[in-house]
């Protein structure tokens, strides 16, 4: 019996490896792609746009951007369409219940590692009682009773100790993104437990569908937006851009600015 | 990405920021602004008329209470300088409509909603109106508005931290850095996606 366990430790330890490396390897790719890097234009009013875009790697970004739109377009478009068509509100409800959910304990290290108490007592409530009363997850049973959802994430808590973000990124399947946020990104997959489940077949295939659902569920609520986007932008690349850099500052000053007491509400 | 996307569907946001009705918050000229201003528009929205019909009377209202040509230069940025007279009065007629087509697009998505001005406070780009949207069965959205200028109107709009004029801005200006700051060429794109536009 233990030394199943240690295998199977073994397996998620070198599952864990290789998607780590795999990570630092897309990142140095990225580094040594010093062709698809724009140099600063020498016209004033052009480096002023070129440091406000903040996207140097802007050749390389457009291409990745393209191959997700392009996979939006011939698969994640039709599969989420069918999806909203196909499965019933309240079961789309419930897979994004568990989705956030199950996201909860890096919620809960991000707020923590950002000093924010407050934040960090509303994820640990969440996860609490949503994994017990909310039947692991399905419903969203915090909400009910005063704890609403919210997100934090390894990237914006070093956002607010003042890690300079970086250069934008634009990573295909994980979407608008930084230097920053990429390690962020990372960081947050490691703090996310169902990542550490052992590796049997059945929890590899719940796995698997945990994650492609919540990825089609994610695109479902979004195609109309997403749709509109494209119509009404000249260059929905640049739309997107700015809009995310700005919603993400907007996030991480709202967390700075978050001095609630960590009494709830009810108490004061 | 999407998940992050779908709040940020900062056109479709404006129409349902604008659509407010009574408010509740401390008054000043900025927030009856914006409860007058939401009042005549969500009585528009939320009424039976075919949304033809609701278009064409939300067009002057829109046109009236929302600083569009402003907008429109804000937009356009340091390409203002560079266009001639005639390419910027043919852009601004053609913004006028890029606008008021976009945000009346999503009206017939926003049918019973409700709002509530939450408060304000003063930024340097004028009085910043803060509301709560309610939409059957969608969650609460927080919205702000920038009301300026004398008489009063909207000058931007912030949905999820992001500026609206900004987004544009950085759409038209990379449009334009990416076709050698041609304004002509961004007045033919804008006109094609007019006669696109369904």
């Amino acid at each position: 019996m233990d030394s199943r366990q240690d295998r199977i430790g073994k397996k998620a330890t070198r599952s864990r490896r290789s998607r780590a490396i795999a990570g630092v390897l897309a990142l140095l790719t990225l580094g040594a792609c010093g062709s698809l890097r724009n140099p600063p234009p020498k016209d004033p009013d052009d480096l002023a746009d070129y440091k406000a875009a903040n996207d140097p790697y802007e050749p390389l970004n457009r291409k990745m951007y393209n191959v997700q739109m392009w996979a939006y377009h011939v698969a994640l478009r039709p599969v989420a369409k069918a999806w909203v068509w196909a499965v019933p509100k309240p079961v789309r409800h419930s897979i994004s219940n568990i989705n956030e959910t199950w996201r909860e304990p890096a919620v809960f290290f991000s707020d923590v590692g950002a000093g924010k108490p407050r934040r960090a007592g509303d994820s640990f409530m969440r996860f609490t009682i949503n994994m017990s009363a909310g039947v692991a997850g399905f419903f969203d049973v915090a909400s009910l009773v005063g704890y609403k959802q919210h997100e934090t994430d390894p990237g914006m808590t070093m956002g607010t100790w003042g890690v300079p973000s970086g250069p934008y990124l634009f990573i295909p399947f994980v979407g608008p993104s930084n230097f920053r946020d990429g390690a962020g990104y990372a960081i947050g997959q490691a703090l996310t437990p169902i990542n550490y489940v052992p590796r049997g077949y059945g929890l590899l295939t719940f796995n698997w569908a945990y994650n492609i659902l919540g990825t089609v569920d994610g695109f479902a609520n979004s195609v109309d937006q997403i749709d509109h986007l494209e119509q009404d932008s000249l260059d929905p690349y640049s739309y997107v851009r700015s809009a995310w850099q700005q919603n993400r500052q907007s996030q991480i000053d709202a967390m700075q600015n978050d001095h609630r007491a960590t009494t709830p509400d009810w108490y004061n | 990405m999407l998940k992050a996307l779908s709040r940020r569907a900062l056109f479709g946001a404006l129409a349902a920021t604008l659509t407010f009705g009574a408010g509740v918050a401390h008054a000043n000229p900025a927030t009856d602004f914006v409860n007058s201003f939401g009042g005549q528009l969500v009585s528009i929205v939320n009424s039976s008329k075919p949304l033809a019909e609701k278009k064409r009377e939300v067009l002057p209202l829109l046109q009236s209470n929302v600083d569009i040509q402003g907008i429109a230069r804000y937009c356009l940025g340091r390409y203002w300088r560079t266009a001639t007279p005639a390419q910027q009065q043919k852009y601004l007629q053609l913004f006028d409509q890029v606008l008021v087509n976009t945000i009346t697009d999503q009206i017939g998505n926003y049918q019973g909603v409700s709002f509530r001005v939450t408060g304000s406070t003063p930024t340097p780009d004028g009085e910043r109106v803060n509301a709560l949207i309610d939409r059957p069965g969608q969650p609460e959205v927080n919205m702000q508005l920038i009301i300026g200028g004398n008489p009063s109107k909207v000058v931007d709009m912030y949905g999820e931290g992001a500026s609206l004029r900004m987004n544009q801005r950085g759409d038209y200006s990379s449009y334009l850095s990416r076709h050698g700051g041609d304004v002509g060429a961004l007045n033919t794109a804008l006109e094609h996606q007019l006669n696109n536009h369904h």
